[in-house]
């Protein structure tokens, strides 16, 4: 976990943001103090020895913090402002001891010096403030952050005096696939909810499912209730399956990747609707398509009987006119004939051939 | 072999009237049998997530109902042969409406399979060739027209079917749905309703009387062909008709490059670097072009210089659709796409409108139906196809400008073949009319007088128009008697 992260961040550094260029051609700098008291750290230890550039080239004028660093790995971040403020989004899975780099190349007005300071969440953190001097026309400052627990996230803010800042966001990874619609199920039937982390970042520990009863969120239990609710785990993708639905079932249901460091949520929301809901509109439907088919088979019926009688009205008054005869039994035989002049016409011109 | 003029004769199109309302029935169930394939693929997502299949499973229920629709051609041939079109659209809506309402209960993949992609398939099948065929029972003079406004029923109601749909599953899910889309397709019944038999061989007795006092000879062979027809399942002797075969060829061509573009165009156009809801709307406003051009194209074809030529603009129409596909790779800009969508819905629009026209105007009314059926069964096979091929030039190339490439193609091939093929075949069959004109025995002479009856009854309303002894229905005949 730790050599993806550290890949994780050398890979969003370059991708988006302004990336702080060391002198002597150097890419990173990673401080790695690792006292292996696992298997895993072991491993870990030996995968990044084996891949680490490690410059002894302090940065700025800032000093190395004093706080303990211990065994959680460690990673740096880093961002260069030309501007007054920028804003980068960090992606924290697990405890450990980042890093925070701010350099900013000045407002322009030549300055001798600004304070520098950090804060956390508004707040500012206190023996945080030093006076910069600038360096190559850049002002830097850098601190070690100990991010080991829930309320170690948030928002970290390094200010350049009142001219410039630029903001940390820490955060686990968020569940960015979020269904706005509800899912509509039917009493008596199963459903299927899906949550899904997003395949760039890393899988969660583990996922829990909540269930929403007046403003509280109750964890579902799927193993004290097996015929109702299952939940399926597949690393980025979780599914609950619930069961024999009733309308108490509607609601919102909660999600969450956990990690080491918090737990990611994400809701779907579920409405249980009983047959006859669709049901309406199938009938009226179909009453409406019956009654169509009747209308239209009446409206020939009528039409047909209509022509009989006229037919046979012409039959008894007409033995002279033996020629019209055959015309007539042929108009009468089409039933469009009485619409369509055209049609009479053309068949007596048939006649005349 | 009965001569079909005959039955021409006794049996005169009627052109309007109660033919209008016989459009609007073809339109509600020719609408119906197209769009209804692409319109479900809105509920597949959520299928997917309550039947946990894999996406290509899905996918395969429109497949599965594409090609039930075009394979069942012959066997509703036979039975629109037999019984006539009005029972099989009743019947084709009710197992359509049936099989749907069965399929909302559906618990398993195969069990969609069945009722969605092979019944309701097959009542489609039912729909479509019933449909076409009574057009062209109705409409001779007008017949054009009278198809163009038929076939615009496919993206009207995709147009219509695809918002509903949207908003059918916001509401109900997807089960719901497929129970209301259900009680919608039994509106086929009603388009079944409308199509009032007429001019058919199983009609009254009064008929029969009056044949019986004009020509007995007539009458007999009348019956015998009736007969005759619904004998064959694949009648295979139309292979032996040279207009037939070039026109199944050039339909080939046609529909392996026709659906490819569509199914990738707002994939391209995501590609192209245009958001996906742009990208949707692209085949919006080429179905919405669509729903013009093909009245539009009906009306075009069924003026006095097209209509005798009317397979010349066929073959235009197909080399119109298939360069605008070639030059689809040169596009990279989202207004230049837009551009692209609208003609590619006239050009779309314009072969869709002929295609079963050109077919009418080539077999006549006889022998329509079953050659509808052959076509259909084998137009199967490049339409199951050309969208894997396309998507394998994909995948290999990394590309989509092969796609556009290859689907242009094809299609202008098809296009050119038939303009050369048709002049061929023209030719081939002014030479045969000539020599008919100066008859060496009297059968033929018999035959030359019939078809310039119908030369004369046919364009009655309209200036007598030079060459168009070799349009409509007396090349049918002509080629028949070969």
């Amino acid at each position: 976990m730790m050599m993806q992260q550290r890949v994780k961040r050398v890979g969003a550094a370059q991708e988006g943001e302004s990336y702080f260029p060391l002198a002597g051609g150097h890419r990173l700098i990673f401080i790695i103090v690792i006292m292996p008291d696992s298997w895993m750290h072991l491993c870990s230890l030996v995968l990044l020895l084996s891949c680490t550039h490690i410059n002894a080239k302090t940065v700025g004028q800032t000093s190395s913090p004093a706080e303990p660093v211990g065994q959680l790995p460690a990673d740096v971040r880093s961002v260069v402002l030309k501007g007054r403020s920028y804003t980068d989004h960090v992606e924290v899975s697990s405890p450990i001891n980042l890093t925070l780099q701010c350099t900013w190349t000045g407002s322009g007005s030549k300055v001798d010096n600004v304070t520098g300071y950090w804060s956390k969440d508004g707040e500012d953190i206190d023996n945080s403030h030093t006076t910069l001097r600038p360096e190559n026309q850049q002002f830097n400052l850098q601190r070690m952050f100990t991010i080991k627990d829930e309320e170690s996230l948030g928002k970290y803010s390094c200010m350049f005096g009142n001219e410039a800042k630029i903001d940390f966001v820490l955060a686990v990874p968020q569940i960015s696939d979020v269904r706005d619609k509800p899912i509509i199920s039917y009493v008596g039937d199963s459903v299927v909810m899906v949550c899904k982390m997003d395949d760039a970042k890393p899988s969660p520990k583990t996922w829990l499912w909540f269930k929403v009863n007046h403003t509280e969120k109750e964890e579902i239990d799927a193993t004290a209730e097996p015929q109702r609710y299952e939940i399926k785990m597949d690393g980025k993708v979780t599914k609950l399956l619930v069961h024999n639905l009733t309308h108490l079932d509607s609601g919102l249901f909660h999600c969450g990747a956990v990690y080491a460091i918090s737990t990611a949520m994400s809701h779907v929301e579920l409405k249980v609707i009983t047959i006859y809901e669709p049901l309406k509109p199938f009938v009226a439907i179909v009453v409406e398509v019956l009654v169509l088919v009747a209308v239209i088979l009446m409206f020939e019926r009528s039409l047909a009987k209509k022509r009989k009688a006229a037919a046979s009205g012409n039959h008894v008054g007409d033995t002279e006119h033996a020629t019209n005869a055959p015309a007539a039994t042929t108009t009468t035989t089409t039933p469009q004939a009485e619409a369509n002049g055209l049609e009479e016409t053309t068949s007596t011109r048939q006649r005349k051939m | 072999m009965p001569i079909a003029p005959t039955n021409d004769v006794a049996f005169r199109p009627p052109d309007g009237g109660w033919g209008w309302m016989v459009v609007i029935g073809a339109h509600i169930s020719i609408g119906f049998a197209y769009s209804t394939p692409k319109a479900l693929s809105i509920f597949f997502k959520e299928i997917q997530a309550d039947l946990e299949a894999s996406y290509s499973d899905i996918a395969w229920i429109s497949s599965i109902m594409l090609a039930a629709m075009y394979a069942g051609g012959p066997v509703s041939s036979v039975l629109v042969n037999r019984y006539g079109s009005r029972p099989i659209v009743i019947l084709g809506g009710l197992m359509c409406g049936v099989s749907m309402v069965a399929a909302s209960f559906g618990n398993s993949i195969i069990y969609l399979y069945l009722f969605i992609g092979v019944i309701a398939g097959c009542g489609l099948a039912l729909n479509l060739n019933a449909s076409l065929t009574i057009i062209s029972k109705y409409f001779l003079a007008k017949r054009p027209l009278a198809n163009g406004l038929a076939m615009a029923g496919s993206p009207v109601f995709l147009c219509f079917l695809a918002p509903l749909n949207q908003y059918l599953l916001d509401k109900f899910g997807w089960r719901g749905s497929l129970l209301i889309l259900g009680a919608l397709m039994l509106n086929c019944c009603v388009a079944g309703a409308l199509m009032r038999p007429v001019g058919s061989c199983l009609s009254s007795p009064a008929l029969q009387k009056s044949k019986e006092q004009s020509d007995n000879s007539n009458t007999k062979q009348s019956k015998q062909s009736c007969g005759s027809r619904a004998k064959k399942f694949l009648d295979l002797s139309f292979f032996k008709d040279r207009g037939f075969v070039i026109y199944l060829i050039g339909n080939i061509l046609f529909i392996f490059g026709a659906y490819a573009p569509i199914v990738f165009l707002s994939a391209y156009a995501v590609s192209q670097g245009v958001d996906q809801y742009s990208a949707a709307y692209l085949l919006s406003i080429m179905g919405f072009v669509d729903m013009f051009v093909r009245p539009g194209t009906g009306l075009i074809a069924n003026s006095k210089w097209i209509r005798p030529r009317v397979q010349y603009f066929f073959s235009f129409a197909m080399v119109f659709n298939g360069t605008c596909h070639l030059l689809c790779p040169l596009i990279k800009s989202y207004t230049f796409l837009v551009v692209y969508a609208v003609f590619f819905g006239v050009g779309f629009g314009m072969v869709f409108a002929l295609i079963f026209e050109c077919l009418m105007d080539l077999m006549g009314n006889e022998r329509f139906p079953s050659a509808v059926g052959l076509v259909t069964i084998i137009e199967c096979f490049p339409m199951l196809l050309g969208p894997p091929t396309a998507g394998f030039l994909v995948d290999k190339f990394d590309d989509y400008k092969y796609l556009f490439l290859m689907c242009g193609a094809v299609i202008v091939t098809g296009g050119l073949f038939l303009f050369v093929m048709n002049f061929y075949n023209y030719h081939m069959l002014e030479k045969q009319r000539r020599r008919q004109l100066n008859p060496k025995n009297p059968k033929d002479q018999d035959q030359a007088e019939m078809q310039n009856t119908l030369n004369h009854n046919f364009f009655a309303k309209e200036s007598t128009v030079p060459g168009n002894e070799t349009g409509s229905d007396p090349q049918g005949e002509l080629a028949s008697s070969e």
